[in-house]
């Protein structure tokens, strides 16, 4: 067949297949990806040049180092980590509990991280090096994620069990964040509202390669494995009969999930909605394939959070307002959309 | 081939972290012969060339403070109420450039203007002070309310100690004065105070903190009925809790603009177990402003406090 | 079903305890608090009221007004837990799990933000207009895709939608910082600080919504065996569903519109009482009524004393304490229909 292209590794141990159109689309995404990426970094107090950008980026630029160096670059660079890791995990999630709408916030990992963080804010700011409050998120995140597990577990795990029991336990979660917010003073309030949010204000390098590699890491073994997923959408009696370890694979992939999902809201706080609405947006374009789903939601989510980012510190300048604001706001109309689409489906 | 694309993507993400890490360029041409001294501070040390003109401060006692000391800063964070700035302010900061929030000051509008001096605060902007470094030379308070050590940081970084230590001398001045004359001129001193603050759903007392701080150095005590004396807000939101706010002189107050907040007020202030109160029944309840009591943060808000106290227990200045 | 009681004389002996029991904790509400007031001074307070007196005071503003917020609020929010379970004929539906509270929630913000609203008509009326909305939006979420609602999928649904209003409300705040001050309190669900005339404007709604409702335990009977069954019986299912939904705006959202966001409450109760007494709902929406009064008249005693002076949100309290009967019920496993 003319239309496919397939990717073999020796062996065979290894394949993957798509169609030229999955190809050209995916094609398509990254270059608006990275146009998106070189029009954010020109935006901001000051305006630069995308083609100084662009000399720049490959170090033939002149000035603007500090302004691109220290603020645009990370901030945009890490927007693009966040954003692949909580479509990825949002789309891994979906897969999981055979569901469109599930989601790592909706299923509490990102409450659990709100928790940590909040925790951290609360009792050890000012104390002990920020630094800090990425470890307690992604603590968080892994601790109430366990928690739900070991809860939902009654001879294996059953996707509404893991959902309804997400859901109560990110309430309680919630609510003793209230119970702490409303008993604090002032300061620690507004920053804490400002944590649970999401915002990529502040971003280092530092934050950038720390989170560089467990993005580098999972996304492509989520690709390797991606072909079990497939088979799982197929429902447990299927998948049982062509021979998947389903509950150990199940635990796998939900461990990437969290991973990919406590990493991102640990670095950027609760920012909402990516998880849910980039695979679907992905879904739309490209199909059912999971292989393909992997790059193309994982570049839809970049997409959504720079553009979040980006609206976000220059729609209001001199002020710079948290990113998950507009996470929402563009994701909502997404959904609307979406509902619309396929309300005949 | 895919692969192709996410590989290239991945390329092209590699060169522009070597680019980035590779082009560290830094910014200091130190070819200034003044002085450089180092300034210790929450945020390490400093070093600062010189006499910094262009200032930018980051939190609202700073501003405070800069123009306490004649200095009209570059850049400053905008005001809570009364935007962009504080009216007690506005005249000295005409043509001053905001820089945004106190909680998220957006670096690159700092950055344009080229300051030679930051004030920042820990409490406040710990996540940036590496980014706020980078700029210019910057000094940091643990936390925004501690207005004399804001002065004096000042005083220190902009190689104006002896402005500073002027101000902060007439501070202890006014605070020694008013002692005495408490001690002559009010039969029940030590006087107990609380600083209420009504808003639409709740009340809340204010126990350390700005207005707590300078009312305990002035000699004051706290609330009366207040068991836990180290909490910075206790929030009350039913009226029969009204006997926590109990002391020889209340001074409170709101914004005056909300109509939910005038109609909670009234509710509070007609109950019973309000004019059981000690200050009500000796008519010692005052009102004040809220920006020079809990907002502005600075010594010249301070100042003015004082002015206020002095006024309201009927003290000659 | 299988429930626990079988006889219909022991189910109303049942009810008339629960009413009991729901009384005692509305006294205890009234004479239990900060300042401890004897029972006879609270009947004194009733019969002639002292306006100096602070006991007397207290009794007839904030206790009397707390508990019967309280009660009102408890009931309503069981009552309408009940109606969507047996609505949507999932037992995982309830106004806080599939974002009507939410939506509530929200448009009042909108509302104090951008329209200055003040009044409580005004709240109640934006607090139905957001639960309408945001029921609506659920329900059509939850329906795409060829499978129809099924129980996962509306869950999932509420849950989004919860977490996008909840999203917005946050994003307002903080765009607008002095406002968070002003509601965060009342936004965690609070029953406290709100003397009687701000029930006032609510209640008639939710009085006529609570009888109707129980006039139409019947009805949802014969709705639950199935809609061909029902039709088949001549009964007008889509108007008994309209019906039922608005019953539900008005219940939930003028819990919301008074009390803040109160959750568990309209989940756990219909399950407890469907466990009492079966599936018949000419026993249920009663039982609710007075279970969930109880329940929160229960919740608002603890929240008060747990850290004096200082209150816990009592939306806080029903989270903390409604939680593990939730991952009891949810390990159990959750029967279907009614």
């Amino acid at each position: 067949m003319a239309k496919t292209y397939t990717v073999r590794s020796k062996g065979g141990r290894i394949s993957f297949q798509f169609s030229k159109r999955t190809f050209s689309i995916l094609l398509l995404l990254t270059a608006i990806a990275f146009g998106l990426f070189i029009f954010s970094l020109s935006m901001g107090s000051r305006f630069i040049q995308p083609v100084d950008v662009l000399l720049h980026l490959i170090g033939q630029g002149e000035g603007n180092s500090f302004v691109l160096n220290t603020l645009r670059i990370p901030r945009t660079l890490l927007a693009v980590l966040v954003g692949a890791s909580l479509a990825v995990s949002g789309l891994i999630l979906q897969g999981l509990i055979r569901n469109p709408l599930a989601s790592p916030d909706i299923i509490g990992i990102t409450s659990g991280a709100s928790f940590g963080a909040i925790m951290f804010i609360v009792f050890w700011m000012g104390t002990v090096p920020i630094a800090y409050q990425s470890l307690w998120a992604i603590a968080g995140a892994f601790a109430v994620s366990c928690l739900i597990y070991l809860l939902s577990w009654k001879k294996g795990v059953k996707p509404i069990t893991l959902v309804l029991m997400g859901i109560g336990i990110s309430a309680i979660m919630k609510a003793c964040v209230t119970f702490t917010l409303v008993l604090s003073d002032t300061m620690t309030t507004t920053k804490s509202y400002i944590w649970l949010t999401g915002s990529l204000y502040g971003s280092t390098m530092k934050d950038v390669t720390a989170m560089l590699p467990w993005v580098m890491i999972i996304l492509p073994i989520v690709m390797v494995l991606a072909r079990t997923m497939n088979v799982k959408e197929l429902g447990d009696d299927l998948a049982t009969g062509l021979g998947v370890k389903v509950q150990a694979k199940r635990l796998f992939f939900l461990l990437m999930s969290v991973t990919l999902a406590g990493v991102a809201v640990a670095f950027a706080g609760g920012i909402e909605f990516v998880g849910l609405m980039a695979p679907h947006v992905a879904r739309m374009i490209i199909g059912r394939s999971f292989i393909a789903l992997v790059p193309a939601s994982a570049l839809v989510g970049s997409i959504l959070v720079m553009l979040a980012d980006l609206v976000a510190r220059t729609a209001f300048l001199p002020l710079d307002v948290p990113a998950g604001v507009f996470t929402a706001a563009i994701g909502a109309p997404f959904f609307i959309y979406l509902l619309y689409q396929q309300r005949n489906r | 081939m895919f692969k192709k694309s996410f590989w290239s993507l991945l390329v092209v993400l590699s060169i522009v972290l070597l680019a980035a890490c590779g082009s560290n360029s830094s910014n200091g041409k130190s070819d200034s012969k003044e002085k450089t001294r180092t300034v210790e501070s929450a945020i390490g040390s400093t070093e600062i060339k010189g006499s910094p003109k262009r200032v930018v401060t980051l939190y609202q006692g700073a501003t405070d403070a800069a123009v306490a000391m004649g200095i009209k800063p570059v850049g400053v964070v905008e005001s809570w109420l009364e935007a962009p700035t504080y009216k007690y302010l506005r005249d000295d900061l005409k043509d001053v450039k905001i820089v945004g929030q106190e909680t998220q000051p957006n670096l690159e509008e700092i950055e344009k203007l080229k300051p030679d001096l930051i004030i920042a605060s820990k409490i406040r902007h710990e996540q940036i002070f590496d980014q706020l470094k980078e700029i210019a030379p910057t000094v940091a308070t643990e936390t925004v309310f501690t207005f004399k050590d804001t002065v004096k940081l000042m005083g220190e970084a902009l190689n104006q100690e002896d402005k500073s230590k002027e101000l902060l001398t007439k501070w202890d001045d006014r605070v020694a004065d008013f002692k005495e004359k408490a001690k002559k001129d009010i039969k029940n001193w030590p006087m107990s105070v609380s600083v209420v603050n009504f808003r639409a759903d709740h009340a809340r007392i204010y126990q350390t903190g700005f207005a707590g701080s300078i009312l305990t150095e002035l000699g004051f005590e706290g609330p009366k009925n207040v068991k836990d004396k180290k909490q910075d807000i206790i929030t009350l939101t039913d009226k029969e809790s009204i006997p926590q706010m109990d002391a020889d002189v209340i001074y409170y107050f709101m914004d005056d603009q909300d109509k939910a907040v005038e109609k909670a007020y009234k509710e509070w202030t007609s109950h019973p177990l309000w004019k059981q109160l000690d200050a009500v029944k000796a008519k010692q309840v005052h009102k004040v402003d809220e920006i020079t009591w809990n907002m502005g943060g600075g010594i010249i808000a301070a100042n003015m406090m004082l002015d206020d106290i002095y006024d309201r227990l009927g003290i000659d200045k | 079903m299988r429930s626990l009681i079988k006889k219909d004389s022991s189910k109303a002996l049942l009810f008339a305890g629960f009413i009991v029991l729901m009384l005692v904790f509305f006294m205890l509400s009234i004479s239990l608090g900060q300042t401890s007031i004897s029972l006879k001074a609270t009947i004194h307070a009733f019969l002639q009221f002292d306006e100096s007196d602070p006991n007397s005071v207290i009794v007839m503003t904030s206790r009397l007004s707390r508990a019967l917020i309280a009660t009102v609020v408890g009931s309503s929010l069981a009552i309408s837990g009940a109606l969507m379970q047996a609505l949507t004929r999932n037992p995982l539906a309830a106004p806080d799990l599939l974002g009507i509270n939410a939506g509530g929630l929200f448009f009042i913000v909108i509302s104090i933000v951008f329209f200055s609203t003040e009044s409580l008509t005004g709240y109640m009326w934006t607090a139905f207009l957001g639960a309408a909305i945001a029921g609506m939006l659920v329900f059509l979420l939850g329906s795409i895709g060829r499978d129809g609602l099924t129980p996962v999928k509306i869950v999932l649904a509420g849950a989004a939608i919860s977490a996008l209003f909840a999203s917005f409300t946050q994003g307002l705040l903080i765009v607008n910082e002095q406002s968070i001050q002003s509601i965060l309190f009342w936004m965690a669900g609070s029953v406290s600080g709100r003397s009687i005339d701000m029930l006032i404007p609510v209640l008639p709604y939710i009085l006529g919504a609570t009888i109707v409702a129980l006039l139409l335990g019947r009805s949802i009977n014969v709705l639950l065996s199935g809609d061909d069954i029902a039709k088949g019986l001549g009964q007008r299912t889509l108007l008994l569903k309209i019906t039922m939904g608005v019953l539900v705006v008005f219940l939930a959202g003028g819990s919301v519109a008074v009390a803040g966001s109160i959750g568990f409450v309209g989940f756990l109760v219909p399950h407890i009482v469907k466990k009492l007494v079966g599936p018949d709902h000419r026993w249920v929406l009663p039982y609710c009524a007075v279970v969930g009064a109880s329940l929160l008249l229960a919740a608002d005693l603890a929240a008060r004393f747990l850290i004096m002076p200082q209150e816990v949100p009592i939306g806080v309290m029903t989270a903390v304490a409604g939680a593990p009967l939730f991952v009891y019920l949810v390990r159990k496993g959750l029967k279907t229909g009614g």
